[in-house]
């Protein structure tokens, strides 16, 4: 096991957002059944939750003994957690998840790949487009025809 | 006579064998391609092949296993990136064997030696499953109950930068097989009146979600990265080599199948210790070690294909994966109604020769498909990222929405492949989490039916952990794999 000898930038407050997550994971868990028995449904997720809560401690204290590295503040948080590419493909996959019910599957995987290749490949639309058609048609066969997967349909397109 | 027929199935049935060979095959290539990894093939496979017949969906996941393994040390020598944690040993010294223009050579010496450490690690499987079967027979509720928490701390343990963060990932990963009802009193837990959380989380779901989509959004950060291009030439290595490499290869190999067969360990950590147990031990090499070594190619590549077979060992008979793939094949025996461990290999011998057979049938489809086709192979691994990355999110949306056709479960992938993305950039690994979706609720139930067997005492419970010879064992297990991970402890190391 290697431990970073410097915590990375938002670390601490990442430690610190898991110890409230785990508290708030085992007040649900209290909330399930309490303390009536030994048995019942509440006690596997109190005993997982308290797990979480003391390990989450440990993380927080661990992160703030090591010392700061380089690139803290927010902006290095940005940079090291949310990159502009990355915030924009998640975005984009966002968009994609709420656009297959409406369009189906087909379309919004092939604008998902056409858009995404575009913008990361740089190789222009025609290479995009091209290599979005071949893809969507090698998946289509590999699925629909061979394994028989029932691909999401849209209410615009079945 | 009775055995061979169950062993020798997949290798009669022309489709079965087909499916062997495809999956194989696919393996390589999967496990090659840097951003994809076995993990993630076969966690997409399984919501895909789930309606078939068992033997048929695993005889496609165990291929894409033997052949992932072996194929992330193509592109460790011909690219220096190890295209699956298991190979990055393998680059050390396969990377400047390729820099000298033995490539192919390097190529061919690792295919006949992975394939060695396969068969031995089969053999092993073959041998030790019955007899570990036999007596974890014995085992009762508390003693499953010990082996989950075991199998999961000892994969947070050995999988991330401390075991707290380890522990944190397998009881979040428990909490999330915990949504749903509560199987033994219908209670609701953690459902917040959804009537999708009511069903549950299927861990297929999660793991997709975890390893499929967090890898491609981690992956983005590398995806203007352009691979080096090798010359490969001649790929048969020469039979001189063979027999003098062949005590490490035998060696390496009975190292990797002890590691592979601790529950949580995996090929990485047995190619990464037998490279070192090469580097000690060996003499007298003719190129030294991270120079272009044939040891330090050989040593690694065998262990961690000998570590398939040792993987599952302790997945068949105790039903505590021995790593993650193998996590994932419990996953799909669950879903095809069988239950992995003891009754397993009683109850259904004929699926456990099966798998031996399998796996040896794989092993063998890996030589041939190893030492051919390397021209086409270096053109498929210059595939870049920027189409790959976003490839990976489409299966995994077909994947995901393939287990019960519900379009909620793509939302949840995204989800869980976003919280995935966070943990991993803090040094957090998804393996527990996984383990712990998938084992919880066996931790659970069996706690349970411990606890109403000590008639709901603490005191009674404790003492029957201590006074069963097997509990003993487990339970000194659990408490000294606790106390090594104590500060006092660690600095005595």
């Amino acid at each position: 096991m290697k431990t970073p000898d410097t915590v990375r930038p938002g670390e601490r407050a990442f430690a610190l957002l898991l110890v409230l997550f785990a508290g708030y994971a085992f007040r649900e868990a209290y909330g399930i059944s309490g303390f009536s028995g030994l048995t019942t449904g509440g006690v596997m997720p109190m005993l997982a939750s308290g797990v979480m809560v003391v390990t989450a401690l440990v993380i927080l204290a661990d992160t703030l003994r090591a010392p700061s590295g380089d690139g803290g503040g927010v902006r290095g948080v940005v940079a090291y957690l949310f990159p502009l590419r990355v915030v924009l493909f998640t975005a984009l996959v966002g968009v994609y998840v709420a656009a297959i019910p409406w369009v189906g599957f087909l379309p919004a995987s092939a604008g998902l790949l056409f858009v995404a290749i575009w913008a990361l490949w740089r190789r222009g639309p025609v290479w995009a487009a091209g290599v979005s058609a071949l893809s969507i048609g090698v998946i289509y066969v590999l699925f629909r025809v061979v394994f028989q997967v029932v691909l999401p349909a849209g209410s615009l397109w079945q | 006579m009775e055995v061979l027929g169950y062993f020798a199935t997949s290798w009669m049935d022309p489709y079965l064998l087909v499916l062997t060979a495809l999956g194989t095959f696919a393996g390589i290539y999967v496990g090659a391609i840097p951003g994809l990894s076995v993990t993630m093939a076969a966690s997409i496979l399984i919501s895909f092949t789930f309606k078939w017949e068992v033997t048929e969906a695993l005889a496609v996941i165990a291929g894409v296993y033997v052949g992932g393994v072996y194929g992330g040390a193509r592109t460790a020598i011909l690219l220096n990136i190890p295209g699956a944690p298991s190979a990055i040993a393998t680059a050390l010294d396969g990377y400047p064997l390729a820099q000298k223009g033995l490539a192919g050579e390097a190529i061919g010496l690792s295919t006949v030696m992975s394939v060695l450490g396969g068969l031995i690690g089969v053999l092993a499987l073959a041998l030790a499953a019955p007899v570990i079967a036999e007596f974890a027979i014995r085992f009762t509720s508390r003693d499953y109950m010990l082996l989950g928490i075991i199998g999961i701390l000892l994969v947070g343990t050995l999988s991330g930068e401390s075991f707290a963060r380890g522990a944190f990932a397998g009881a979040l990963g428990v909490m999330i097989g915990m949504i749903g009802l509560d199987p033994m009193t219908a209670e609701t837990r953690f459902t917040y009146g959804s009537i999708n959380l009511m069903g549950g989380v299927p861990f297929v779901v999660a793991m997709i979600g975890f390893f499929g989509v967090a890898e491609a959004l981690v992956q983005l950060e590398h995806v203007a990265a352009t691979p080096v291009k090798q010359k490969v030439t001649r790929i048969v290595p020469a039979w001189a080599d063979v027999r003098r490499y062949l005590g490490l290869g035998l060696k390496s190999s009975g190292l990797g199948t002890l590691i592979g067969a601790l529950p949580g360990t995996g090929g990485d950590i047995a190619a990464l210790l037998a490279y070192d147990q090469a580097k000690r031990s060996t003499k007298n090499s003719e190129v030294p070690f991270g120079e272009g070594a044939k040891e330090g190619l050989i040593a690694p590549e065998t262990a961690n294909n000998a570590a398939v077979g040792g993987a599952f060992v302790p997945m068949l008979t105790l039903g505590i994966p021995g790593d993650a793939v193998t996590a994932i094949i419990i996953g799909a025996l669950y879903i095809h109604g069988l239950k992995p461990g003891p009754l397993l290999l009683t109850d259904t011998p004929h699926l456990f020769w099966f798998i031996v057979g399998n796996l040896t049938l794989a092993n063998l489809f890996l030589l041939v498909f190893g030492l051919t086709g390397i021209r086409i192979f270096t053109k498929v691994v210059e595939c870049p990222r920027a189409v790959l990355i976003p490839l990976i999110v489409i299966l995994s949306a077909v994947g995901a929405y393939a287990i019960q056709n519900n379009p909620v479960h793509i939302t949840w992938a995204l989800g869980f492949g976003v919280v995935g993305y966070f943990l991993k950039r803090y040094g957090f690994q998804v393996g527990p989490i996984i383990l712990g979706v998938i084992l919880g609720p066996m931790i659970d139930s069996n706690y349970r039916r411990a606890m109403i067997g000590a008639q709901e005492s603490v005191g009674g419970f404790l003492f029957d952990l201590v006074s069963n010879p097997i509990s003993l064992v487990l339970t000194c297990a659990l408490v000294f794999m606790l106390l090594s991970q104590l500060p006092f402890w660690r600095r005595r190391g």
